[in-house]
């Protein structure tokens, strides 16, 4: 195991002003991800957990510390390098899945692919190849209105996935889903971190399902790390 | 993101508020509407006025007038030319100079501006007209449209034209009906009889004066059609053509007013003006200072012409300039749709950007958008301006028709005007889209994705 992790961070620090009043979300936070972990981020609400999230998938920059993901220093990007590392570094699932509604499952899964140049037929037909493996492909022209919440957390996974990341963010994944469905959910990003070696930071307060799947948990609390364990 | 994927986009985005964009476009229609028929009115109107000058010959026109102090008529700005510095003071206008200027290389003809009052009565109805003196040949050059009928055909034919407005005026409304008619032309001479026997001072307390009125009658052999834009100096407005034998034996006073007395040189008369006809434009400047050699003042009509031109730009700014308030309100319009639009699309900007949508993307997108309005519209806009100015145009030739006025159209459509009002358009609204691009570029996804 002398190889370098994926994602590295330290001394990670955000902090916001609420007024004149400066708030501490996130504080000397280091941390290591090991490429292929399926890694568990928990802690109450208000911990900093998507703080620590959107900062990790590029979403938003730290006011503290450095982040580096596979060997680059992401902290000191400008917002058009930022823009690429969303596109191809990290892929991101959320809790609302955000989904375009007027779009279709195929058309959303395209959507990251749209940005990155690729030609409509070749757009097309990877993202359909991503809907197949979530187990979507009878769903591809239906809107998001149509589907279930599980099958539309499926289309999210599908297009994070579709610029081909190393990273997948997931924040709250199952927050909106019933127990069976967040199963599911988790299951197949358990699968994917498997089959495809694909590192997965799932941020999450259901205990059992972090239990079940997660090989790493990060346990969060006003902002620090308070402890970290290995499960598998 | 590519092109056609930023107009995908943008269009998907314009078809989901379907009524807004249509509200937002029927903004930018009528800006671009109005527009286009002020500034196609104002085409129209400066190809009427230079039409009807190259139709009437003007162009190749110099007016020549006697030296000295120019009569307080018409354009005080006109662009005379004093005679020159070398040239003899005592300069008549007389015959004998219209022969001489007839003489120079490159003029095709020479004839005096003779015009003088009369009363012009027909089957007993009477009009105050200037009768104008016009050789026969000047008339064949094509100086004025005998419509009904025919010219004289010779300087010394019994017969006068007549306008078709004049017509109208003495009760004959058909013009083609006047041909054959007779014109009964009186006028005022001098009765030398009682001259002699006359004490001025007592000429307010109730004297006779001494003059003659005689009539003469002539029939009319041709009719002229209304030219509403035939204006300037030696256009033939005039509502009665005579040619100059003819008029030699109507009796009347040699001057029309006391200026043309005051101009007099050595007691002699000489013609208020003389219209020069050149060979071709290029003769002018050439035949000019050639007249003023000789001691007279020049007019070039082509000059005026000119200033006519200038007069012209200035409208049309004016009117582009009333068109521009429209644009401006319609570009008002397409920024607090982007605004809007941006708003309702907090959140989906969000996710564009979470997928990795630069800030570059998200700009063309909404820059796309606005363009796609002000293209929509800007096209729209044409239509509208067009059609509008074919109704108007419609309406004002009936209502002329009714008093007698020919077809006329007040618009013109170069094929530039709809490709510069488009093009007007598209950069109006993309002018208008730079701030909604730029706002939505900057919005943070962080903010755009929280919890709902």
């Amino acid at each position: 195991m002398n190889k370098p992790p994926l994602v590295r961070t330290q001394s990670l620090a955000k902090a916001y002003l609420l007024g004149d009043v400066r708030v501490a979300a996130l504080e000397d936070v280091t941390l290591a991800v090991g490429e292929g972990r399926f890694v568990a981020v928990t802690g109450a609400s208000g911990s900093g957990k998507s703080t620590l999230l959107n900062l990790l998938g590029g979403l938003d920059t730290p006011t503290g510390g450095t982040i580096e993901v596979g060997g680059v220093l992401i902290s000191a990007m400008d917002r058009e390098a930022l823009a690429r590392f969303r596109r191809f570094g990290a892929g991101m699932i959320f809790q609302s899945f955000n989904l375009l509604p007027s779009r279709t499952a195929l058309e959303n899964v395209e959507l990251p692919l749209v940005f990155s140049n690729v030609d409509k037929k070749e757009r097309r037909r990877r993202a359909a190849e991503f809907l197949a493996k979530v187990g979507l492909a009878h769903r591809a022209n239906h809107r998001p209105s149509e589907l279930s919440g599980g099958e539309q957390q499926r289309v999210a996974v599908a297009r994070a996935l579709a610029n081909g990341p190393r990273l997948l963010l997931a924040d709250e994944p199952t927050g909106n889903l019933d127990t069976r469905t967040s199963r599911e959910i988790v299951g197949l990003l358990a699968e994917l971190n498997r089959d495809r070696h694909l590192t997965v930071i799932m941020v999450s307060h259901e205990e059992s399902l972090v239990r079940e799947f997660a090989q790493d948990v990060v346990r969060l609390r006003d902002g620090r790390v308070i402890a970290t364990e290995s499960l598998a | 993101m590519r092109f056609a994927d930023a107009v995908e986009f943008a269009l998907d985005s314009l078809r989901k508020r379907r009524l807004r964009t249509f509200l937002t476009a029927s903004g930018v229609m009528i800006g671009i509407g109005a527009l286009v028929s002020m500034i196609s009115f104002g085409k129209g109107m400066q190809k009427n006025v230079s039409e009807a000058f190259k139709a009437s010959g003007l162009f190749n026109t110099i007016m020549v007038m006697p030296a000295g102090a120019g009569i307080p008529l018409g354009d005080p700005d006109r662009p005379l030319r004093p005679p020159e510095k070398t040239a003899r003071a005592d300069a008549v206008l007389d015959e004998a100079a219209v022969a001489e200027i007839s003489r120079l290389p490159g003029v095709r003809m020479a004839y005096p501006e003779v015009n003088f009052p009369a009363l012009v009565s027909l089957e007993g109805e009477e009009e105050f007209r200037l009768v104008q003196v016009i050789p026969a040949a000047v008339l064949a050059s094509g100086t004025a449209q005998v419509r009904w009928g025919r010219s004289y055909a010779s300087d010394n034919e019994e017969g006068v034209i007549v306008s078709r407005t004049l017509l109208r005026r003495l009760g004959t409304s058909e013009p083609g009906a006047g041909v054959g008619k007779t014109l009964r032309i009186t006028s005022v001479s001098v009765d030398f009889g009682q001259l002699a026997g006359l004490d001025l001072s007592t000429l307010f307390s109730g004297q006779k004066l001494p003059v003659a009125r005689e009539g003469y009658d002539f029939p009319i052999v041709g009719v002229t059609d209304v030219n509403a834009f035939g204006g300037g100096p030696g256009a033939l407005q005039s509502d009665v053509l005579i040619p100059p034998g003819t008029a030699r034996r109507i009796k009347r006073l040699p001057f029309t007013s006391i200026w043309d007395l005051l101009r007099m040189r050595g007691g002699r008369l000489g013609y208020s003006a003389v219209s020069v006809k050149l060979e071709s434009l290029a003769d002018l400047e050439r035949v000019a200072s050639r007249v003023r050699e000789m001691g007279f003042t020049t007019l070039a009509l082509a000059d005026q012409f000119e200033e006519i031109t200038r007069a012209f730009y200035v409208m049309d700014m004016i009117l582009a300039a009333v068109g521009m308030i429209a644009i401006v309100v319609a570009a008002l319009g397409i920024v607090n749709t982007m605004v809007m639009s941006i708003l309702e699309r907090f959140r989906e900007i969000g996710v564009m950007k979470a997928v990795g949508a630069g800030d570059k993307d998200v700009k063309r997108v909404f820059f796309f958008e606005s363009g796609a309005i002000g293209l929509v519209g800007g096209a729209a806009g044409c239509a509208l301006g067009w059609a509008t100015s074919l109704v108007i145009n419609r309406i004002v030739n009936l209502l002329l028709a009714r008093q007698g006025m020919p077809h006329f159209d007040y618009f013109a459509f170069p094929l530039w005007i709809f490709l510069g009002a488009v093009a007007f358009s598209l950069l109006v609204s993309l002018v208008s889209g730079i701030y909604p691009a730029r706002r939505a570029a900057r919005v943070d996804p962080v903010v755009a994705l929280r919890h709902d």
